[in-house]
């Protein structure tokens, strides 16, 4: 008979217009991000040791980090994500030897200005030599425990790195240590 | 004394139907189409010559984005050429979770192509209750991989990380809801009428025209030729697994449809079988690969069996650990070199079914 | 007492202008008249307004999801803000466009629809114009539309809308005639074209039990002259985009919209006064007003009508053509045959 699916779509239809919706209606509700979300970015400074493997595995060169020698071990003055040109493949993340880079699952990334796009992980000025004059140079460097997080009170710093823009700066020791 | 005009009409890069930023210009006789020009490349990003910049892993996310709809299997293609050439052991855990993650991408992209022909058609409602089953597979994409279409999942030598807890179980629930579904697709859209009306004894391809011109998918399966890379050369270990290749008879636009919807079916039976044969393997998901991978000189070319046709990655090495060149025989594009032909005397309506049962996605047409 | 509420307020009006004892009968007579007629155009306006709402939140709980519901209470207010917004847009004029045509089409659009309310019955003794050809006048104006879908395609100077409008003529001409012959059966019948009358032999039964297939064709004729889906290529959105509205923005997009539910309404109307019985309660109920049963038959018709649209696919121009002239006129011709012969085998035997 001709009309048979006709009224079978009709009959799905109704079928339809009974069921349960399934709108999300955000921002009231969210839907659930799971744990391997791709969203911001947090970086653990503590366990980060400015190596750079994250910088070489990313595709489209995001990441720009700049760091310092400060005695033996690198001292991460700068952590810069471009994340306007970020592909979120997780390769970065995925390079990371001390674990210090993650994910998290916050996807609110949205700024009112374009200059604030970029995420700024770490911006901190080069470390203080506790005790040694601004002279000597860095010979028996003891790094005191610093805060977690971005500036850090600065003493006589290294003459080196006497400027505050520390990115600049950081620039001559950073290319001296690489 | 009345004379009829051809008149020209440009069937934008900016129009509803296109499957994106395509460009037909059309010689029209009243609304009987007389020449049909595509003019594709409105979204050429480079891709080939990108890779030629990065390492052999940094190409992984860039692959992702040629056929965006069905990521995983673009990933599994070019990772697989590399581990040609170089020769590199991939664990069983890991060619089970890339059977698994590749035959729901190709599912994703199945579902989108019959929701999307159905709004081409003109039935809205089919359209979204296509979307609602996309949303719930990509939900678990994204348990497993952390994106939902860009996934970057496969490596070489296997992929990025393990199932998660509990996701085998929820993807195997999905799966057995997945045949009420489909019959649901097929009473909306298949089963109705003017669907049928509209799409039947349209756009008829022979197998013989299909196989000069190197079709390749749904679209060469519906002309009644059996050629589906997965039984006739079979990659990974597809050899495993029992499902059936749909053909079609006619070779028209309700054909390639309804190869789609059968090719669904198929592969939720091959995800049923995996997930009941990988709770027999344990082990780990990456094999062994060197930090910097630098390939013997040399070339190779892999082809897989995408959800749009034939996929083939031709990777030349010079020994260095960027690639010297990358190369990408897409689909789509191939696809799209009958379209001329086809939809000479037909109506516009008509142009616009035709164009969606060839299924193309731009991404993959452009590169 | 609710049943009578219009009527009573008309009477009223009449004895209060008659009351003011220098008007003469007749332009107290109008004054009623234009009264009237503006409560019922003010009626159809803002029914346009509900049935935008109405198809929306239909389309959606049809789609798994739920439509408007942040303007306003659970989303009432949501036409009104969608006309605020048409309302502050500029309506672009192309450069090569026919300017006194193209402004004149959205204009006119709206004069058929509201021309035909005047002869509908929306209740017992509620028609505002109760016209002794009144079924006739309402087809001949309503064909009149035609032309003003064919002047905003044509003045556009756009070759989608071009092939929009030569579709959207085509299709109305060759559905007008199922629609009229459909209707003939019925006419047949009660004798008279008179919308009273048509009625008021409703009685006993409705004229959708004895004329199933003249119904059939009316629905399917009158589904494809207003352009809804399955007919709806003229604004066949995947493929000529919005075929003869394709270059009005603003108001002028808005006239057109409104019109196509003012058209849906005209349509459900007469279904309901011919084959539905009009405002006779089924089964008894009579304690519910005749206006009210009016309105709650129109409105299942605009409910079936919208659930062919969100289930049923486009059908193409040749198809249509096809179906139209080959299928539906020769069957609402055998329809009227049948007819013919019933009635006179009826009268033999003497019912």
């Amino acid at each position: 008979m001709f009309g048979k699916g006709l009224v079978k779509g009709m009959q799905i239809t109704w079928k339809e217009f009974w069921a349960k919706k399934l709108t999300v209606e955000y921002p009231d509700k969210l839907h659930p991000t799971p744990e391997r979300f791709h969203g911001k970015f947090t970086l653990d400074v503590d366990k980060c040791i400015a190596c750079g493997l994250c910088a070489n595995a990313c595709p489209n060169r995001v990441i720009t980090l700049n760091k310092q020698k400060v005695g033996k071990k690198q001292y991460l003055t700068d952590y810069v994500m471009s994340i306007q040109y970020c592909l979120y493949c997780g390769l970065c993340v995925e390079s990371c030897n001390k674990d210090a880079l993650h994910f998290s699952r916050d996807f609110n990334m949205n700024q009112y200005f374009y200059k604030d796009i970029p995420l700024v992980l770490v911006r901190r000025e080069a470390l203080a030599e506790p005790g040694e004059e601004p002279e000597d140079g860095a010979e028996k460097p003891k790094p005191k425990a610093k805060a977690e997080g971005n500036k850090a009170a600065e003493q006589a710093s290294k003459p080196a790195a006497a400027d505050s823009e520390a990115a600049a700066s950081a620039e001559a020791p950073a290319k001296e240590g690489q | 004394m009345l004379k009829t005009q051809e008149y020209c009409l440009n069937f934008g890069p900016q129009h509803p139907a296109t499957h994106g930023v395509f460009q037909v210009i059309l010689t029209l006789d009243g609304e009987k189409i007389v020449k049909a020009e595509p003019v594709c490349g409105y979204l050429h990003r480079g891709i080939e010559k990108l890779a030629e910049a990065r390492t052999y892993t940094q190409v992984i996310p860039y692959t992702d984005r040629m056929d965006y709809l069905a990521a995983m299997l673009q990933n599994l293609g070019y990772v697989q050429a590399v581990e040609k050439l170089m020769g590199i052991e991939v664990p069983e855990r890991a060619e089970y979770l890339r059977i698994i993650s590749g035959e729901l991408s190709r599912l994703t992209s199945h579902v989108l192509g019959t929701g999307v022909y159905a709004l081409d058609i003109g039935g809205f409602t089919g359209f979204l209750l296509c979307f609602r089953e996309r949303e719930k597979m990509m939900d678990l994409l994204e348990e497993l991989t952390g994106s939902r279409m860009t996934l970057s999942y496969a490596r070489i030598g296997g992929v990025a990380d393990d199932a998660p807890e509990g996701w085998l179980e929820k993807v195997d629930r999905l799966m057995d809801e997945m045949p009420g579904y489909i019959e649901e697709y097929n009473g909306l859209i298949t089963g109705n009428e003017i669907f049928q009306a509209r799409t039947k004894f349209v756009g008829e391809l022979t197998p013989e025209t299909a196989v000069n011109y190197s079709l390749s998918g749904p679209v060469l399966r519906a002309s009644g030729v059996n050629y589906d890379l997965r039984k006739n050369m079979p990659y990974g270990i597809y050899d495993r697994f029992d499902f059936e290749v749909p053909l079609g008879t006619n070779g028209d636009c309700f054909d390639r449809f309804y190869c789609r919807v059968r090719e669904m079916e198929q592969s939720v039976r091959i995800i049923k079988q995996a997930i009941e044969q990988i709770k027999e393997v344990d082990g780990p998901v990456m094999g062994k690969v060197p930090k910097v991978l630098k390939p013997p000189k040399g070339e190779v070319y892999h082809e897989i069996e995408s959800s749009k046709g034939i996929i083939g990655y031709y990777v030349a090495s010079d020994g260095s650990n960027k690639p010297y060149r990358v190369h990408v025989r897409r689909p789509s594009f191939v696809n799209l070199g009958y379209l001329d032909e086809m939809v000479r005397g037909v109506l516009i309506a008509d142009l616009v079914a035709i164009l969606g049962s060839i299924d193309i996605v731009l991404g993959e047409v452009d590169c | 007492m609710l049943e009578n509420l219009f009527v009573g307020v008309a009477d009223w009006l009449r004895s209060l202008l008659g009351g003011i004892g220098f008007l003469p009968v007749e332009i107290a007579e109008s004054i009623v008249f234009l009264v009237k007629l503006v409560a019922i155009l003010v009626f159809i306006l803002i029914n346009a307004l509900w049935l935008v709402y109405m198809e929306r939140k239909i389309a959606a709980y049809m789609q798994a999801r739920i439509g408007p519901n942040r303007v306003g209470p659970k989303g009432l207010l949501q036409t009104t803000a969608d006309i605020g917004k048409l309302l502050c847009k500029e309506i672009v004029i192309p450069k090569n466009a026919d300017l006194v045509v193209f402004l004149l089409a959205p204009v006119l659009i709206f004069v058929p629809t509201l021309m035909v309310f005047a002869v509908i019955p929306l209740g017992k003794n509620m028609a505002a114009l109760d016209m002794n050809i009144g079924l006739f006048y309402l087809l001949a104006i309503a064909s009149v539309s035609t032309l003003f879908f064919w002047m905003a395609g044509w003045s556009s100077n756009n070759k989608y809308s071009l092939v929009g409008s030569m579709r959207v003529v085509a299709q109305m001409v060759s559905y007008e005639l199922p629609l009229v012959l459909s209707l003939l059966g019925v006419i047949m019948i009660v004798g008279s074209l008179k919308m009273s009358d048509i009625i008021a032999a409703q009685n006993s039964v409705w004229f959708i039990f004895t004329q199933p297939i003249a119904f059939l064709i009316y629905f399917i004729a009158a589904v494809a002259e207003t352009n809804r889906t399955p007919f709806c290529l003229v604004e066949g959105e995947s493929e000529i985009i919005a075929g003869p509205y394709t270059e009005y923005g603003g108001m002028a997009f808005a006239m057109f919209f409104l019109a196509e539910y003012a058209n849906i309404m005209v349509i459900c109307a007469v279904t309901t006064i011919v084959f539905l019985g009009g405002w006779h309660a089924p089964l008894g109920l009579t304690f519910i007003p005749s206006w009210v049963w009016f309105f709650l038959k129109m409105y299942a018709l605009i409910f079936v009508v919208m659930w062919f649209r969100w289930t049923f696919p486009r059908i193409r121009v040749d198809q249509l053509m096809g179906f139209g002239w080959k299928v539906l006129v020769p069957l609402s011709l055998a329809n009227i045959f049948v007819t013919g012969i019933g009635m006179y085998i009826y009268r033999a035997i003497g019912w």
